[in-house]
């Protein structure tokens, strides 16, 4: 099944973004991507994606706000934070903040497809859990 | 100009010299006078009775005549002013000036009124009662002597029936005696005594300048123009300290001051050093993690892709293993500026090492280096940052695989960890922490430091010599620091550098060689005490043998990579030295030491270039009093410890034992 967003990226560089959808179009996952908090939050496709990429250092709200609203808004949602400032205090924050997961940049794209395939593959099962 | 020391130094002795000599010569003058006018009235006195006795058979037989010459043969001689006899109403009898003969005296005049005085005769006066001193006409000063003639049995019984029984005086001899040649004396005597004086105030003020211009002027002058270099910037600058007297104190105070201000000026600069890179490297590495991102995500996906193309793939392959290498020098960086004091966490360490080795496992297998963990069964939990320790495993490891993989043919080899508990005991283990002499004075010495641990320092008094002495902080371990050698057993004292109070302890004798001890007051834990014989290892610390050997948890780490120089273990532990050239940012085992530091552990090395190395890490299962407890987690990243190059110059903290061994990061 494919849907019009599989992985959501928010970060304000726009080479991450360009580079995360590289790795994941090929493998059948739909990226969309927004630069701040405030365009990620009103952007369609995160009401309708899987796992959501988030960097902690954004203009604007900060990326630990972003991690927090989208937690609100989907609760079961899975959200990798992604920083190129990745210390424990670091992770600790995200993962209090509502992080399911902590990938530091820079990344290749065999640990991206690792850990977004994990990722994945455990909320598909939660899901194959919850159907009656 | 203002006066200087010296001038009024001199001024001031030239004044009290005069004074003092002023009033001395005065005493001495006026005694002297005393004496020479005194030994005069007993002459005149002697002369007097002379002439009493030699007319007394005259005056018996009234021969006028004789006595008349007699007392003008008297009263001519040399010195002898006049001689008379006055009869008991006044007159003038018999007189060396004959002119005078007849002539009556008022017996109120001076002369006679001392015996006259309230109107009646005195019968016996002493000899100061009857000379006086007046001026004669052409002013030089005459002694006057009188002797009244008593009445006795002879006189009145004579035969020429002169005088009556009645009366008791019956005349007055009245001898005068010149007094210029003793005034010819004293004034001599005068004029000699302002001369010496002068003569004293002079040598005195010419000395006093000898000496101040040597002992005072010289050094001042050379301490003042240090001071001005110290106060335009030159900490390097010293004064030659050779005085024993307080202005040597005072150089050497001031010598041993421009040298920790300049230590302390170094230890800011690398410390600034350290919290800039730490400051650059969390903005370089978010900054620079992006488009690293960017480039490695690209050249990782292109590579994967280009299977069909081994040429283009293997291109590939350099930029994603170049770019990760650039990731690497990043986040080592970022190691170095985050160390933090630890958050103990009860930790199993086997778990923490096993984590550690699945962290660096395929590095190792990329590289062929093998790894067996011999890990203690039921490891009891230590006190540490889980987070901490592991980075301290990883570093140690990947140093151990570049020890190994470095070279230049590698053939792979193999590493070894393992954990164990051990009971340490406290010599060659305990490290002194804090030092002060029995009045307070703070003895460690952060400017000179062993292995990255400030020193105890203390001055060692042998003989006439005097040498600041940097201890070993190691309870146990003699590895002492002296600015120059001491003989071998010679039994110096020791005293607080800044207070010199003696650092010996009454009755306390080494249990080797009877000698003193002497000691430091360390906080809580009572007194570590040395031998002061030269050469004797006798060192005793009564609080921390009594509490035992103290458990803890062991890691080694061990290869058989290529070892360590000796050179290289001089430096090994120093931020930014690295024997991997462009591979290493030379942070991994400064941060290493950090952490291990932090938790209150050690690490130690051992060596052999080209057999391998092994590194001891060793925990407290107690976390030690004195350790730095885990701070609030909120705080920013800040540049943590690190071991501070000693004071001979950037030589590096030494591990013991020293030995030599592999790489680092």
């Amino acid at each position: 099944m494919t849907r019009a967003c599989d992985v959501f990226v928010v970060d304000d560089e726009r080479v991450v973004g360009d580079a995360i959808a590289l790795v994941l179009r090929p493998e059948g996952l739909q990226v969309e991507s927004a630069p701040d908090a405030e365009s990620a939050l009103a952007h369609p496709a995160l009401a309708a994606c899987r796992l959501v990429l988030c960097d902690l250092m954004l203009p604007g709200k900060s990326g630990l706000d972003a991690v927090r609203a989208i937690r609100a808004l989907r609760p079961g949602l899975p959200i990798v934070v992604i920083t190129g400032y990745p210390t424990p205090a670091q992770e600790d924050l995200a993962r209090a903040a509502g992080a399911t997961a902590f990938l530091p940049k820079p990344f290749d794209d065999s640990e991206l497809l690792t850990l977004v395939r994990r990722v994945l593959a455990s909320t598909d099962a939660a899901e194959e859990e919850r159907k009656p | 100009m203002k006066p200087g020391i010296g001038t009024l130094a001199i001024l001031g002795v030239a004044v009290v010299t005069a004074a003092v000599i002023g009033v001395m010569s005065g005493i001495i003058l006026r005694a002297h006078q005393g004496a020479l006018v005194d030994q005069l009235k007993r002459s005149a006195d002697q002369l007097s009775e002379t002439i009493a006795s030699s007319t007394y058979h005259d005056m018996l037989e009234n021969r006028r005549d004789a006595v008349h010459r007699e007392i003008v043969t008297i009263g001519h001689q040399q010195g002898i002013e006049k001689v008379r006899l006055f009869n008991a109403t006044g007159t003038v009898m018999f007189s060396s000036d004959e002119a005078e003969i007849g002539r009556a005296v008022d017996k109120n005049a001076e002369a006679c009124y001392a015996c006259h005085a309230a109107g009646r005769p005195l019968q016996r006066l002493p000899i100061h009662a009857r000379a006086r001193i007046y001026r004669a006409a052409d002013g030089h000063r005459v002694l006057g002597m009188i002797r009244p003639i008593h009445n006795e049995r002879s006189c009145w019984s004579a035969g020429c029936h002169a005088h009556t029984r009645e009366e008791s005086v019956l005349g007055v001899l009245d001898v005068n005696l010149s007094m210029a040649a003793a005034d010819r004396q004293i004034a001599h005597d005068q004029r000699q005594l302002v001369l010496l004086a002068v003569l004293a105030i002079a040598a005195s003020s010419v000395l006093l300048w000898g000496l101040s211009r040597q002992l005072i002027l010289r050094p001042v002058a050379a301490l003042i123009a240090s001071t001005r270099r110290v106060a335009q910037g030159d900490l390097s600058t010293s004064v030659p300290a050779t005085a024993r007297h307080e202005l040597g104190d005072l150089a050497r105070a001031f010598n041993d001051m421009t040298r920790r201000l300049n230590e302390a000026q170094r230890q800011l600069a690398q410390a600034d050093k350290l919290a800039s890179v730490g400051r650059l490297a969390a903005g370089v590495a978010h900054e620079i993690n992006n488009p690293l991102t960017g480039v490695l995500t690209y050249a990782s996906y292109l590579e994967r892709r280009a299977a069909a193309d081994p040429e283009t793939q293997a291109d590939l392959g350099v930029i994603v293993r170049e770019t990760k290498r650039c990731r690497e020098i990043v986040r080592g960086l970022l190691d170095f500026a985050r160390q933090t004091p630890p958050k103990r966490q009860p930790t199993d360490l086997n778990e923490v090492v096993r984590r550690a080795a699945a962290v660096v496992a395929n590095q190792l297998a990329l590289a062929h280096v093998g790894i067996g963990l011999e890990l203690e069964r039921e490891l009891a939990p230590v006190p540490a940052d889980a987070n901490q320790i592991q980075q301290v495993m990883v570093n140690l490891l990947l140093n151990a695989a570049d020890a190994i993989a470095g070279g230049e043919t590698p053939t792979g080899g193999s590493i070894r960890v393992r954990s164990s508990s051990v009971d340490v005991p406290p010599r060659g283990n305990v490290t002194i922490r804090a030092a002060a002499c029995p009045k307070g004075c703070d003895l460690l010495d952060p400017s000179v430091r062993l292995a990255g641990v400030p020193t105890i320092r203390v001055l060692r008094r042998a003989g006439e010599r005097e040498v600041l002495v940097h201890l070993d902080p190691v309870y146990g371990r003699a590895n002492h620091r002296a600015a120059e050698p001491c003989e071998e057993g010679v039994i110096a004292s020791y005293l607080c550098p800044v207070c010199r109070t003696r650092l010996e302890a009454a009755e306390r004798r080494c249990a080797e060689c009877g000698a003193p001890l002497f000691g430091v007051q360390v906080a809580r834990l009572g007194v570590v005490e040395w031998c002061s014989r030269k050469g004797c290892q006798g060192t005793r610390w009564e609080a921390v043998e009594a509490r035992g050997p103290q458990p803890y948890a062991q890691l080694e780490v061990e290869d058989d990579g290529r070892g360590i120089t000796e050179e290289e273990m001089d430096r090994l532990f120093e931020p930014f030295f690295t024997t991997k050239g462009t591979r290493g940012t030379g942070l991994g085992l400064a941060v290493t030491w950090g952490i291990v530091e932090g938790h209150g552990g050690s690490i130690t090395v051992e060596s052999q270039p080209g057999r391998g190395s092994r590194f001891v890490v060793r925990l407290p299962f107690r976390v030690p009093e004195t350790a730095p407890e885990a701070a609030d987690p909120g705080q920013a990243p800040a540049p943590g410890r690190v071991p501070m190059p000693d004071a001979r110059g950037g030589a590096a903290p030494r591990p013991a034992p020293a030995g030599d061994a592999g790489g680092r990061a």
